[in-house]
């Protein structure tokens, strides 16, 4: 062990641990996507590992931003970061940018580095099969200098359930809706459609009691309770965000909209509308979750 | 005291047992005619509503059992149409009900005018202009002929505006026929723009009531194109005019002048310096701060009002408030000023 180069001013392996496991749950838990890169010399046999150590260390230091989480590993000669509620698409532009600067100032001219980059969508991952799986494939024969490679074995969404509740009166209008709901594919989501014809129904129902999330596509003017009194009760729940709420009107007013939005829904849609639209409404709703 | 024989009694009772049996029999008909209706229509609605959404919105073949059979049938698609019209806006959708329409219901709604009851006749002309059955065209100008309520001749009105725009403006000079401004401007909305913009062509000729029906819906429609119609009526005699025509701008919101609206800051009408001080609202304040602290001193409450809403409104409004309220020797527009200051530093 005494060819091991271990920075003083930079986190551990086992310091970033406990860390890793908090960051891992709060991917599925926020829908924050986390990415580690992983970094090492290209060539390991230059003669001054140590003084390459101290320089790569602090010029990493130096290029990360303030969320993300630089650290060595036990082996000294392998850096990791955590890059946080980021895709893979900024780690590819984070390597893009640090190699293009070592390879153009003289003072890193000794330096080459290869990078993997692993996107981490699920919490299925343990921080060692994480370090094991980049140590090797940055060790695999072939990688040459200034290599990336991606890992892809974590980048797998769950596939989140989402309650969708239609409330509207009119039968005929209700069936469209359902249809079209049910046919709406969202990556990464599955839609569980239900319907009501008036608020009260919908309210006893309890469905919108669970911790799902909730979207709720409703009428304002609706029988027995309408939509901005359902309005009210849901947004003054204790757990309101996990609900997306969609208000249908007939009143094309600023006023009324106003009125709505102030209130708390998501989207206000005039009818008649289409249904495309509605549609990829939805879709941009959901694409906005993850990275 | 009257005598009667008993069989004279029977007789009569035994009549009015008949009358009432037969009146009974008569309901019992009607009502089983009723729910038989109700039960088809209902039948109709459950087993081809899907199969109407399959072709209407995931271009499914059209199939023949969806062609109407009597009139509880009908009315089952008249309840799948206008859910979809009224809810879902689509050219497609619209396009295949209209064909659908002129091919197999324009055959009901002809047979519906020439009833006898007032209710179905309307009904029918209703669905004409809904589901624009084009083909009943003539036989709308035909049922004109006979004498109709003015109900009808309005619905007529409409059926006219949209499929036959010229005639509709031949009709509608008809001195005859005067109908309110609310009923005006329902006409009007319907009605395209090439053929609406044709009011301003010739606007000193039309009555009253159409002349502010059509500025209002000018406003209503929020074009563009009717911004330089608007400016046009500022200069019009009739002052009412002026105010809706300052109205409608304010509506359609778009401002690319000013000069149009300073001699209406001294207008002896206080609603047309009202809707003034409204317009500037759609101006940088830069611009119009000059014009607007002189109707922050006007006499009228509802002026001053709106003129310090509009300051305030600008990024640097409360700023300018400020100011006025320094160097103005007005109590009452100071008043004014330091009550909307006060009230939008609150809602921060």
């Amino acid at each position: 062990m005494s060819d091991l180069i271990i920075e003083q001013d930079v986190m551990q392996e086992h310091e970033v641990r406990r860390y890793f496991e908090i960051w891992r749950e709060s991917v599925i838990r926020s829908r924050h996507t986390i990415t580690a890169v992983f970094l090492k010399e290209a060539d390991s046999t230059q003669s001054k590992p140590n003084e390459n150590n101290h320089q790569i260390t602090a010029f990493l230091q130096s290029k990360i931003r303030k969320t993300d989480l630089l650290f060595q590993l036990s082996d000294g000669n392998h850096w990791g970061i955590f890059f946080l509620q980021s895709s893979d698409v900024e780690a590819r532009a984070f390597l893009k940018r640090i190699f293009a600067i070592l390879k153009a100032e003289r003072k890193f001219q000794q330096i080459a580095l290869k990078a993997s980059i692993t996107e981490i969508r699920n919490n299925t991952v343990t921080f060692e099969d994480l370090l094991e799986k980049n140590k090797q494939v940055l060790t695999e024969n072939g990688q040459i200098s200034w290599s990336v490679v991606e890992v892809h074995d974590y980048g797998v969404q769950p596939i989140e359930l989402v309650k969708v509740s239609i409330i509207e009166q009119n039968a005929i209008f209700r069936q469209v809706l359902e249809s079209t709901l049910n046919q709406i594919v969202i990556p990464h989501f599955t839609l569980e459609v239900k319907v009501y014809e008036d608020g009260y129904s919908f309210l006893q129902s309890d469905g919108y009691k669970t911790g799902h999330m909730h979207l709720i596509v409703m009428n304002d003017i609706l029988p027995r309770k309408n939509g901005l009194e359902i309005l009210h009760i849901l947004r003054h729940m204790p757990n309101e965000k996990k609900f997306i709420i969609y208000m249908m009107s007939e009143r094309n007013s600023e006023g009324a909209a106003l009125n709505a939005y102030e209130g708390g829904v998501d989207e206000y849609i005039v009818k008649p509308f289409n249904l495309r639209l509605l549609e990829a409404k939805i879709k941009r709703t959901f694409a906005r979750f993850w990275l | 005291m009257i005598k009667l024989s008993i069989t004279f009694l029977f007789t009569v009772i035994a009549l009015l047992l008949v009358v009432l049996f037969t009146f009974l029999i008569y309901l019992f008909v009607q009502r089983q005619r009723e729910s038989r209706f109700e039960q088809v229509r209902d039948r109709y609605l459950l087993n081809y509503s899907q199969l109407w959404y399959d072709y209407l919105f995931n271009n499914a073949l059209f199939s023949m059992v969806l062609v109407p059979r009597g009139a509880a049938q009908v009315e089952a698609i008249e309840r799948i149409f206008s859910s979809y019209l009224k809810n879902i806006i689509s050219e497609n959708v619209e396009q295949k009900i209209k064909q659908f329409a002129n091919q197999y219901l324009k055959k009901f709604y002809e047979k519906d005018l020439s009833s006898r009851r007032w209710s179905i006749r309307m009904n029918a002309l209703y669905r004409i202009a809904d589901l624009q059955i084009e083909e009943l065209l003539l036989s709308c100008q035909e049922f004109e002929k006979n004498k109709i309520s003015d109900e009808e001749h309005f619905q007529l009105l409409k059926i006219y505006s949209l499929f036959q725009p010229d005639l509709f403006m031949e009709k509608i000079k008809n001195p005859n026929i005067n109908y309110s401004e609310s009923e005006y401007r329902r006409l009007f909305v319907l009605l395209e723009e090439d053929v609406f913009i044709r009011f301003f062509d010739d606007f000193n000729c039309w009555p009253t009531n159409i002349q502010f029906a059509v500025i209002d819906t000018a406003a209503v429609k929020r074009n563009m194109q009717y911004l330089d119609e608007l400016k046009k009526l500022l200069s019009h005699d009739v002052m009412e005019i002026n105010i809706r025509a300052l109205k409608g701008l304010y509506e359609i919101g778009i401002i690319d002048e000013i000069d149009p609206f300073i001699p209406f800051v001294t207008s002896d009408m206080w609603e047309a310096r009202l809707m003034v001080a409204k317009i500037f609202k759609h101006v940088p304040l830069a611009y119009t701060y000059s014009y607007l602290e002189q109707l922050l001193q006007d006499e009228n409450w509802w002026v001053r009002s709106q003129a310090a809403k509009t300051i305030v409104e600008d990024r640097h409004g409360i700023a300018k408030l400020q100011q006025f309220i320094e160097s103005s020797n007005d109590p009452y527009a100071i008043e004014m000023a330091q009550e909307i200051a006060a009230r939008k530093e609150g809602s921060k």
